[in-house]
């Protein structure tokens, strides 16, 4: 099994590029015709009413299904048809929306596993994983089992699991729901060193606040199709974009 | 969810004790028979041994990642149907019978795998019952190589000749000392399987056997190839469940589908790990403890009832230790509070 | 060509039984999300109920439904009550070996208060055959299948007509909501369990009169039933009813034109093509 790490994405490139991506559930399209591209070392928000096709997206991205029709290219290369592992191999992780710790092995077993995906050698992953809790700052909780955590600590479980891969990007599925104002605060400081350090993220989320802090472009989507794209302020004053929230509170 | 009391820090050394109990268990376990020369103590023992073996190896799919199969009696009877025609049919000695007995159930569990591994929960349970039965109706129907119904008998061991010299040749022995080849066999065999398990657990392969168990599409997303490890980890059972079916069909003598291939050989394995504690190294260990003597205590004053106790012990055990025997015990260790650390009201978090 | 439609017309009729059983496994999974692996215990508990009814006070195996229903439904209840209820939340796997267990419990209760003999039922009309030109049709499946035809009648109309009826599709469709509009959907389960396990046992009951009669008879039955709920589609009555005509049919045919001896592997063969290529069930209706 080869951990050895891929070559890198350069600096400023494409690192994601969406075409034209589609999906459909027998008659439903829960993503039509999505084009967009994220340039490495930046943040992209992906916005969008409840059920515009968000997740559906990454899961598309990421190999959970194939999309039916258009392509995604990661770091120029197609992706479409490799399964999930071979996603993240070549560096592209993600995090769930409803989290899914491995409840039964311990926060440091659940790290490990991530770390796994670089090394076959147990003490260099759980150095690996140390590492990636302290980033979280839950390196004082590795012996506890990742079931029995606080919401708060189990999403940030999860984001220290997919850095532990070693990816050149993270896709995170509302990292910050259900968390109080200090937890989010924690993780938007966490994206915005993750940036620092020149990963590349996209971001699903639904506090706007968050968003505008943390996006560098922004990407709408509603009932599967994109909305609007462009810089946060435009995409967020959008009127169509307002419209598609109405009937949802705007935070 | 309450957030459970901080736990007390693992003292050092503690994890030195298994390893000097088992050492000793070890000692005392190999010079047994010098002691103990009833026949009937070895056969109980002989059947321990057996029982952790099917334990240990199903714990290996089953316990660690997750994938319950119900139909583990396929490669059994591989086993011990291989290994018994070679020997009745080609005179082939059975130690090196064994070998393509083991080759031809890694097949089969490659050609099984790739068929349910698609499969999820309770329906890879469905297809692994069914892949068994199927096998249990080939050996039933293709009597030119099995005998169907009637089974195979084995007339008698072979000698087992190295260099022209006769190490051992069990049908020259004694009655009494027929059963001791068997128990060290079964000994050694038993502690190579918990050795592998120890093994497996402390490797890369548990951490990604365990994370297939917890969450499959979470695995699938960090990087774990489904399909090779889950195939892996059912090489690694196949191979030593069919290396105790060989073992069975030597040592009882006589095998027919009746008693290799049923689902109520499937199930056996199952409950031994499920009665001591899935996905943990001794698990299997207390199961068979609890599994054997009962069954053959039952058996001498009560006759064929080891299914009904089996059937009654499943369902105790799924209503009321699903986590098995040691992990009931581990709940009771563990809700017993800290001695020095202030008790935090429940939905409290304890900062640190 | 007569070998043909003999076979086929066999076992359109033993379908309808098998089409009972089906059923019943179909709704207690369609309710609860469990498998009931003792299900084919369920239909040798019928049969042996209408064996001893029969041999013991001289009951003729069909007029004896109308006690093994209403046992069977009890009998449903009272397992769903003890032990069903209590995994409903368990690991699938684990309800899957409580049912196995709960089955070698029965079965060998069975074996031992009865013995493992065969035992054979036979009525005056159990080897008695109808001649439609030229076609021989076993009398006593033929009385089977009208019998399994009415009854199925009687649980469609239940199942679409009436509250409690409407009540447990509603629990099957959508559980947390059917409980949202005030279905007690703890009720439903149990009235469900006893429906299937009702159906199970007069599935026994109707082929008693053709069937060997032992303890161990109930695994072959667990075992059809899964592939015709799989076939059918995990959840539909109306799938397990045409499951369970196609599975009669495929084993008379291939008992007909193989062996006798391969029909059961022809059978499970089957199912596992039909796991892997389309789990969802030839009509396409999966829950799972």
């Amino acid at each position: 099994m080869s951990t050895a790490l891929p070559e890198k994405a350069v600096a400023g490139s494409n690192i994601l590029e969406v075409k034209h991506v589609s999906k459909f559930f027998g008659g439903l399209a829960a993503n039509s015709d999505v084009t967009f591209t994220v340039k490495q070392g930046t943040i992209l928000g992906l916005i969008g009413p409840n059920g515009a096709g968000k997740t559906t997206l990454f899961n598309c991205i990421t190999g959970y299904y194939p999309p039916s029709r258009g392509e995604v290219l990661f770091k120029g290369q197609l992706m479409n048809g490799l399964p999930p592992d071979k996603v993240a191999k070549l560096g592209m992780v993600r995090t769930w929306q409803k989290v899914r710790p491995l409840a039964k092995m311990t926060v440091l077993d659940n790290v490990m596993v991530g770390a796994l995906a670089r090394t076959n050698h147990l003490g260099v992953a759980r150095e690996i994983a140390h590492e990636q809790l302290k980033v979280v700052r839950m390196d004082h909780r590795t012996d506890r089992l990742a079931g029995g955590l606080p919401i708060g600590e189990r999403k940030k479980l999860e984001i220290a699991r997919a850095l532990a891969t070693k990816p050149e990007m993270v896709l995170l599925d509302e990292v910050m729901g259900g968390l109080n104002t200090a937890e989010k605060d924690e993780i938007i400081q966490l994206i915005l060193d993750l940036k620092k350090r020149g990963f590349t993220q996209v971001v699903i989320e639904h506090d706007m606040k968050a968003i505008m802090r943390i996006s560098d472009r922004i990407v709408c989507l509603n009932s599967g199709e994109k909305l609007a794209e462009g810089e946060p302020r435009e995409v967020v004053s959008n009127k169509d974009v307002i419209t598609a929230y109405l009937g949802e509170a705007i935070e | 969810m309450r957030t459970p009391l901080p736990l007390p820090p693992k003292p050092r050394g503690v994890a030195a004790m298994p390893l000097v109990l088992g050492g000793a268990v070890l000692a005392v376990l190999a010079v047994l028979p010098l002691f103990e020369k009833s026949p009937y103590t070895h056969h109980i023992f002989i059947l321990l041994f057996l029982a952790i073996i099917m334990g240990e190896a199903w714990n290996v799919l089953g316990g660690y990642t997750g994938q319950y199969s119900v139909g583990h009696a396929a490669y059994f009877g591989v086993g011990a149907y291989v290994t018994m025609i070679l020997l009745d049919k080609h005179q082939v000695a059975p130690w090196l019978g064994l070998w393509p007995a083991i080759v031809l159930s890694l097949v089969v569990a490659l050609v099984i795998g790739a068929i349910t591994f698609r499969l999820r929960g309770p329906y890879f349970v469905l297809a692994s019952i069914a892949v068994a039965e199927i096998f249990r109706l080939i050996a039933l129907n293709w009597k030119d190589l099995t005998n169907g119904a009637e089974g195979i008998l084995l007339v008698s061991l072979p000698p087992l000749v190295v260099g022209g010299k006769t190490l051992l040749d069990v049908s020259a022995m004694p009655a009494e000392q027929a059963k001791i080849p068997f128990y060290y066999a079964g000994l050694g065999l038993a502690v190579v399987v918990i050795a592998v398990n120890w093994a497996v657990q402390h490797s890369k392969l548990g951490y990604y056997f365990q994370a297939i168990r917890e969450d499959q599409d979470a695995a699938h997303s960090l990087g774990i190839n489904l399909s090779f490890w889950k195939n892996l980890a059912l090489l690694i059972s196949a191979a030593f469940t069919a290396w105790a079916g060989s073992f069975y069909a030597l040592y009882t003598g006589f095998i027919d589908p009746n008693n290799t291939l049923t689902t109520d050989v499937s199930v056996q394995m199952v409950l031994i790990c499920i009665i001591g504690g899935i996905g943990t190294i001794l698990g299997p260990v207390v199961g068979a403890l609890v599994v054997v003597p009962l069954s053959e205590g039952l058996r001498a004053n009560f006759g064929q009832v080891h299914a009904l106790v089996y059937g009654i012990l499943v369902v105790l055990v799924i209503l009321f230790m699903p986590d098995g025997i040691l992990g009931f015990v581990k709940k009771l260790a563990t809700r017993r509070p800290a001695p020095a650390a202030p008790t935090a009201p429940p939905g409290t978090e304890v900062k640190a | 060509m007569t070998v043909f439609l003999q076979s086929l017309i066999s076992g359109l009729l033993v379908g309808g039984v098998y089409a009972l059983i089906g059923i019943g496994l179909t709704i207690i999974f369609g309710v609860m999300r469990v498998i009931n692996f003792a299900h084919g215990e369920l239909v040798m508990v019928g049969m042996y109920i209408t064996f001893f009814a029969f041999s013991l006070f001289g009951i003729d195996p069909f007029v004896g439904i109308v006690i093994v229903i209403p046992l069977m439904f009890l009998f449903g209840a009272f397992l769903q009550k003890t032990f069903i209820n209590r995994v409903l939340n368990a690991l699938p796997q684990n309800q899957i070996l409580l049912t196995i267990g709960l089955g070698l419990v029965m079965s060998n209760t069975v074996m031992l208060l009865f013995t493992s003999d065969y035992r054979i039922l036979s009525t005056s009309y159990s080897s008695g055959s109808v001649n439609l030109g030229g076609i021989s049709i076993s009398e006593p499946l033929t009385i089977s299948f009208l019998i399994t035809a009415a009854i199925t009648g009687a649980l469609y109309w239940f199942l679409i007509k009436t509250d409690t009826g409407q009540a447990i599709r509603a629990t099957a469709q959508d559980r947390d909501a059917a409980q949202l509009m005030g279905v007690n959907v703890r009720r439903m389960s149990v009235i469900a369990t006893g429906i299937g396990a009702a159906l199970a046992g007069t599935a026994g009951a109707l082929i008693s009169p053709t069937y060997y009669i032992f303890p161990q008879v109930g695994s072959a039955f667990t075992l059809k039933a899964f592939v015709i709920v799989v076939l059918g589609g995990m959840g539909s009555v109306v799938g397990a009813t045409i499951g369970g005509l196609i599975i009669g049919v495929s084993e008379s045919l291939s008992a007909a034109y193989v062996s006798s001896g391969l029909k059961e592997l022809f059978v499970y063969v089957l199912f596992l093509l039909v796991l892997v290529f389309k789990p969802a069930g030839l009509l396409g209706k999966s829950r799972m």
